[in-house]
């Protein structure tokens, strides 16, 4: 599956404020000024008390991270730490790190690089999806922007695969191997690539670093409320048409704690959501209006705030046959290495696909989706599982119309699925 | 020091590790076959080869001592771990001597397995096939009763087995790469036949 | 999950891109590995102190050195 055939990017309030300016270097500095330098401590007290999350999708604090590299590092080679900027958007619905790459480089890069100065560390890699050529292009020209200032930038260009970005699988790819996932026995922060205390992290989350220290706390926490202050970049998107391909993804800005309503056309208000994208949770059309842009709201009700992609269906479309479609697609993009995934995913993807064309393999999708739960090295079956699951437990009356032949009170419009051989 | 016991020893040795090491072999590619079954479980095959193996040491070691310390005949230490050293019987002693190398390196990886990569350990692993073909070699060449009828049939029988068992598991590795993993469909489901609504 | 002050249970862990379900180890353990219906193990519970010794049996057994036992 592709990305994206077109992202649109509206101006925001903090890491979108440039979008008109264009994403060059003088450009940038015009509208923010100079890179300070800052100290590892107070970068870490600075970035803490922000409390800013990682964007990666597994949402950990970034203080937390920085302190854990700063704490681990030595004068050995086996303890200089790395700094890598994971650019590397596997998820096909999501737009928002390539959005941000290609309208406000230097921003993700000024984060980089002001944590490797922090850090004391004179090399920054960057890794790219080839599935976006666009990105990695906006890459090189940033980073040739950039030369001269005692900083080397290295790039890696990662295969367009959905588990490509997975901490990982970067790590693989930067050793000089294939880009897939491996059981990985301690935090990257503590032995990551070479076995160096690495600091991993999702392109927004260097974005959002940079902001709090060009802006400064105060100008930071403008955005969002007093538990989370700032913003978060959302992709807002519909599942992927008969090409294959999502045709439109818009990228917004959205303050913390921002209701759905501010962000939602008036027709995704009334459908099923998936919030989180591939890997997240579906939301039950009464309850979508009630969504707030908020990691801990999201918590609360059972959902994870994951990459932010939100995925809405448009009328006459079916949240199981979506569901079928998608994890399909999972099963497909599994690295094929850990025996639960490599089985267990196409099997489940077959029941879904069963349940689609209106069999109850609903007690089986559960035993399937148990069996692959924490059974693989990354949380590939994990969050398929969580997909089936979230279907199963929140969409229920949906999926019980769906096994009528209704969805939403009339047939369903969705033909049963032939997949093309 | 030299002795008819000496010398005894030596070819029993001898004999005794030709089958116990064949066996340990056996045991090894049994291991590794996927089937399993209640009165033979997978862990017996991998116990009784380790064990085997073991034993196979301690009549290696036996073996070359016997031979180095009578007198008999002129075989220093070092010509039993460096191939081609021995003036008696130059060849055939070198086989043995390869066959010692081998074994040793391979005991010791396998000791030392978990600080080892699989990878490293398997290839290190696949040298028991040459270090059991040169002592086959070595006894044939050597070996004081090689030309009775019964060490003869032993012999025989011995190489008939691994060859039997080698053939078997190079089948099987080949059937595995031949085969397709179960999963990934490679044709793009989302050629998928759907109804849609108009898209805004 | 909370972990206890003091608390040296240990657990087997699986790496799972070197298992092949070769299945040594709930040969050995069937008391904290069950083979699911793909052969893979599923590992039940931790490790409780009295069966340590079995479980490092089981870790030497993996012909592919796939099940760790770790702390916590």
């Amino acid at each position: 599956m592709q990305p994206p055939e077109l992202v649109e990017v509206r101006r925001g309030p903090l890491l979108l404020a440039g979008v008109d300016d264009g994403a060059e270097l003088r450009a940038h500095r015009e509208r923010v000024g100079p890179l300070p330098a800052v100290d590892l401590a107070r970068l870490v007290d600075v970035v803490g008390g922000a409390a800013v999350r990682g964007r990666g999708g597994a949402g950990f604090p970034l203080a937390r991270k920085l302190a854990t590299v700063a704490g681990t590092r030595g004068r050995r080679p086996s303890r200089r730490p790395v700094v890598v900027v994971n650019a590397a958007e596997g998820e096909p619905a999501s737009a928002k790190d390539e959005a941000l790459v290609r309208v406000a480089p230097h921003l993700v890069l000024d984060g980089a690089e002001v944590t490797a100065r922090a850090l004391g560390v004179g090399e920054v890699h960057v890794v790219t999806s080839q599935d976006r050529p666009a990105v990695g292009t906006a890459v090189d020209v940033a980073v040739a922007e950039r030369a001269g200032r005692g900083l080397r930038w290295t790039h890696h260009r990662a295969e367009g695969r959905f588990v490509a970005g997975q901490a990982s699988a970067v790590l693989q790819l930067m050793a000089g191997r294939p880009g897939l996932p491996v059981t990985s026995w301690a935090p990257a922060a503590r032995s990551g690539h070479r076995g160096r205390p690495t600091l991993l992290s999702n392109a927004e989350s260097w974005a959002h670093l940079a902001a709090v220290v060009l802006h400064g706390p105060a100008a930071y926490a403008a955005s969002g409320t007093p538990d989370e202050p700032g913003t978060s970049l959302l992709t807002l998107t519909e599942p992927p048409g008969p090409t294959g391909r999502v045709a439109c993804a818009r990228v917004v800005e959205v303050g913390h704690g921002s209701r759905a309503a501010t962000v939602l056309g008036p027709g995704a208000l009334v459908s099923p959501l998936l919030v989180g994208g591939f890997h997240g949770g579906w939301v039950h059309p009464r309850e979508v209006p009630h969504l707030t842009v908020s990691a801990h709201h999201l918590r609360s009700l059972g959902l994870s705030f994951g990459a932010g992609t939100w995925i809405s269906l448009p009328e006459g479309s079916c949240p199981v046959t979506e569901t079928a479609r998608i994890t399909s697609y999972l099963a497909a993009e599994s690295a094929g290495r850990c025996g639960p995934c490599r089985h267990g995913l196409p099997a489940l993807a077959d029941e879904v696909r069963g349940l689609a064309e209106g069999a109850d393999t609903r007690r089986r999708l559960r035993e399937l989706a148990g069996l692959v739960t924490g059974r693989g090295a990354c949380a590939h079956p994990d969050g398929t599982a969580r997909l089936v699951a979230t279907l199963l437990d929140r969409l229920e009356d949906l999926v019980e119309d769906h096994l009528l032949g209704l969805c939403g009170g009339e047939p369903c419009r969705t033909a049963p699925l032939a997949v093309a051989r | 020091m030299s002795s008819p016991l000496l010398w005894y020893l030596n070819r029993g040795t001898g004999v005794v590790l030709l089958v116990v090491f064949t066996l340990t072999v056996l045991l090894g590619i049994l291991a590794t076959h996927r089937s399993t079954s209640t009165w033979w479980p997978r862990f017996v095959s991998q116990g009784l080869h380790r064990t085997l193996a073991a034993l196979s040491v301690l009549l290696l070691v036996g073996h070359a001592a016997t031979a180095v310390v009578d007198e008999y005949v002129d075989i220093r230490w070092w010509q039993a771990v460096v191939p081609g050293g021995a003036e008696y019987e130059r060849l055939w002693m070198a086989c043995g001597a390869i066959a010692l190398d081998l074994t040793a390196v391979v005991v010791a990886t396998s000791l030392a397995r978990s600080r080892l990569s699989h990878r490293a350990w398997s290839v290190i692993h696949l040298t028991t096939y040459l270090a059991w073909l040169a002592g086959v070699v070595h006894g044939i060449g050597m070996g004081t009763d090689a030309s009775t009828p019964w060490l003869t049939a032993v012999t025989a029988a011995c190489v008939a087995a691994v060859a039997l068992a080698a053939t078997i598991r190079l089948l099987a590795v080949a059937r595995t790469r031949r085969r397709r993993l179960p999963g990934p469909p490679e044709d793009d489901w989302a050629l998928v036949v759907a109804g849609r609504g108009e898209r805004p | 999950m909370t972990r206890r002050v003091g608390d040296d249970r240990r657990r087997l862990r699986v790496d799972w891109p070197e298992c092949r379900a070769r299945g040594l180890c709930a040969e050995l353990l069937p008391e904290l590995l069950v083979l699911d219906e793909w052969g893979y193990p599923r590992v039940l519970g931790p490790v409780d102190p009295d069966r340590t010794d079995l479980a490092r049996e089981a870790v030497a057994a993996c012909p592919r050195r796939a099940l760790h036992l770790v702390s916590g």
